[in-house]
């Protein structure tokens, strides 16, 4: 009795130290230091010089040396009792005072092999029971370690998902940034890497029939093959615009080495990977924006120069009314109208039609313009100036392009009119007694063929109350939305009906039909028209 | 499989300074707690590790860094990243490495 009173007083004085030993035991970053630490608390308490201190993981697993001087022999090994309970044995007169296997809670086992005391004496009650205690401190302390490494754990984890929620934002907003098409690959990769923790990373781009034409590799100094072929690999593709963009990551880096991709990084890599898709999107857009822009910059230029070709206003001839109008169906059309004063007293009235719209066709009608007013004044024959127009044209123009032209020089004075029509829409003559007559002798249209074949004039005169009317398909075809056309008849209907009006009257009178024809059926093709009336 | 990680080492008095060039993932976190473990027995109070030369970091690379700062605490020593790229720095700061690690613009500055 006096015996176990003296224990319990005896450990009664230790109870603060076994406070201070849990406490240091507690602050433990590390199993290591935990045990080490633990092995102070052993050696302090009991005095003894050699300790060896052991781990399994499991069961079955052998048993490792935990710290520094840890050079035991197999024969050591023999003093751990082969049990998975806790089990303590103590010794006397042998190599070791106690051997203890202890069970821990992540199913791992703690062996200790206590050498002898230094004193020599064996293993008394108090020590025992001190021993005991000490176990269970370790065993609260592991727990507890075990406890702040899962709660480190878990901390960490969180942190990482709000990490590649943030990156993957930043990301987006980063390649939408991009300056160089190699720059937003490259960024593609880093960030892709590092967000599903990547060992490496590729970026093949290879035409339609699977020609590879670039690669990009994160890191730099990466193999392509052992990318392609790795067994613990993603990949994912898209096509854009004759090209396919295939993304690989392999490796999947772990503390223990390298492992599969999972279901998160699959959808944080497409997330990735459409992000550059969208980029490389919205970098073609811009580019098609930008040509775009500076189309209509080169159309607007050019209808400024058209426009100064189409005369704004006809003049005056003594006896005789004129008035013409071009609408263009784009802001620059191929359609050309044009009065010109020769230096003989007569006048020349041009009309002409390019196939095709646009830039192109407006250049066309320019280079027409310039050279028709450079051989007018040589006087030459209009079949010549044809002739010789139709040569230029033909030389300067790709072989799906050609002009309908028509010119009449008239003598005022006479009413006479020189006619050739290469090519266009009959041009109209209603007489005062309300005949007409459609004139299209000629040829071909100017830079159809180029074969020596002559062109063909025509001369007629203008009486009192004649009207000649020139036009461009534009006015008979022009369709409204069910389709249908103003047609030739309509048109003649028309002249026929409001020929007695003034010119400029006229014109717009027959503007304003068609117009109302078509409704709201978009304008399909120039409108251009050409009247001269002998008073 | 290169990642093409290069960390040099220096030792200033008890401060050792390491600078990192690539990809700071499992390898490169690797070499990092293995040279910061080599020195922490020459007495080092700090570690400074420059990135300047890195500018990709995964989570991995970034618990070695970790177990670098605890590491260090234990031996009441102070962890200190210069040159930081904006990218790494926001990333360290929300996987919470500033609450036990500093940063500083230069070498020159985390030595002073």
């Amino acid at each position: 009795m006096l015996e176990q009173n003296n224990l319990v007083e005896r450990l009664s004085l230790q109870a603060e130290s076994f406070q201070e030993g849990f406490e240091i035991l507690s602050k433990a970053s590390s199993f290591r230091e935990l045990t080490l630490n633990f092995a102070h608390l052993l050696r302090g308490n009991f005095i003894i010089k050699d300790l060896y201190l052991l781990h399994k993981a499991a069961e079955d697993s052998e048993w490792e040396g935990v710290g520094l001087d840890n050079k035991f022999s197999s024969s050591d090994l023999s003093y751990l009792s082969s049990s998975n309970n806790l089990n303590i044995s103590y010794y006397d007169k042998q190599k070791f005072c106690a051997s203890i296997v202890l069970p821990l809670s992540n199913l791992s086992f703690l062996g200790i092999l206590l050498g002898l005391k230094l004193d020599g004496s064996a293993f008394n009650d108090f020590d025992k029971i001190t021993l005991q205690i000490l176990l269970q401190i370790f065993n609260s302390a592991h727990k507890s370690f075990l406890n702040q490494k899962k709660e480190k754990e878990l901390i960490f984890g969180l942190n990482e998902k709000i990490f590649q929620l943030n990156h993957l934002i930043d990301t987006g907003i980063e390649l939408s940034r991009f300056e160089k098409r190699s720059t937003l690959y490259e960024m593609a990769l880093e960030r892709i890497s590092s967000l599903t923790n990547a060992s490496a990373g590729l970026i093949k781009i290879e035409d339609l029939d699977h020609n590879p034409q670039q690669y990009f590799l994160f890191p730099s100094g990466t193999d392509l093959e052992n990318v392609l072929k790795s067994e613990l690999k993603i990949q994912t593709s898209f096509e854009h615009r004759n090209r396919i963009y295939h993304f690989v990551l392999s490796g999947k880096e772990t503390r223990k080495g390298l492992t599969s991709f999972n279901e998160l990084d699959q959808l944080l890599f497409e997330a990735v990977t459409r992000q550059v898709s969208t980029a490389i999107e919205n970098e073609f857009l811009l580019q098609q924006s930008i040509e775009k822009e500076l189309i209509e910059k080169e159309l607007n230029v050019a209808a400024l120069i058209q426009q100064r070709i189409i005369p704004k206003e006809l003049p005056k001839i003594e006896g005789y009314e004129i008035a013409g109008i071009n609408i263009p169906s784009k802001e620059v059309g191929g359609d050309y109208y044009d009065y010109i004063a020769l230096n003989n007293g007569k006048v020349a009235l041009v009309i002409a039609d390019v196939t095709g719209k646009g830039i192109s066709a407006a250049l066309l009608v320019n280079t027409l313009n310039a050279s028709l007013y450079s051989y007018l004044e040589f006087d030459l024959p209009l079949t010549e100036i044809t002739d010789r127009l139709n040569k230029l044209i033909y030389r300067s123009s790709p072989s799906d392009k050609f002009i309908t032209f028509f010119m009449a020089v008239l003598d005022p004075e006479s009413g006479v009119l020189e006619i050739v029509n290469a090519g266009h829409n009959p041009i109209l003559l209603l007489r005062k007694d309300g005949s007409l007559e459609k004139i299209d002798a000629g040829g071909l249209g100017l830079g159809m063929l180029d074969l020596g074949l002559p062109y063909s004039g025509q001369s007629l005169k203008l009486e009192t109350g004649d009207n000649l009317f020139l036009y461009t398909d534009g006015i008979p075809e022009a369709m409204n939305e069910n389709e249908e056309l103003y047609s030739d008849e309509r048109m003649i209907s028309f002249l026929k009906n409001n020929s007695e009006k003034p010119a400029g009257e006229f014109i717009n009178a027959l503007v304003t039909d068609v117009r109302s024809f078509v409704g709201t059926a978009k304008q399909s093709d120039d409108i251009t028209v050409m009247i001269l009336s002998k008073k | 499989m290169s990642s093409e990680f290069n960390l040099i080492s220096e030792l200033k008095d008890k401060t050792l300074i390491l600078r990192t060039e690539g990809y700071l993932n499992n390898v490169g976190g690797e070499q990092i707690v293995h040279k910061v473990s080599e020195h922490l027995n020459k007495n080092i109070n700090k570690v400074i590790i420059d990135l300047e030369k890195s500018k990709v970091v995964n989570s991995i690379g970034i618990s070695y860094l970790i177990d670098v700062i605890e590491q260090l605490n234990q031996n009441n020593g102070k962890l200190i990243f210069t040159n930081l790229d904006p990218t790494i720095e926001k990333t360290f700061k929300i996987m919470g490495l500033f609450q036990f690690a500093e940063k500083a613009d230069s070498i020159d500055a985390a030595l002073s």
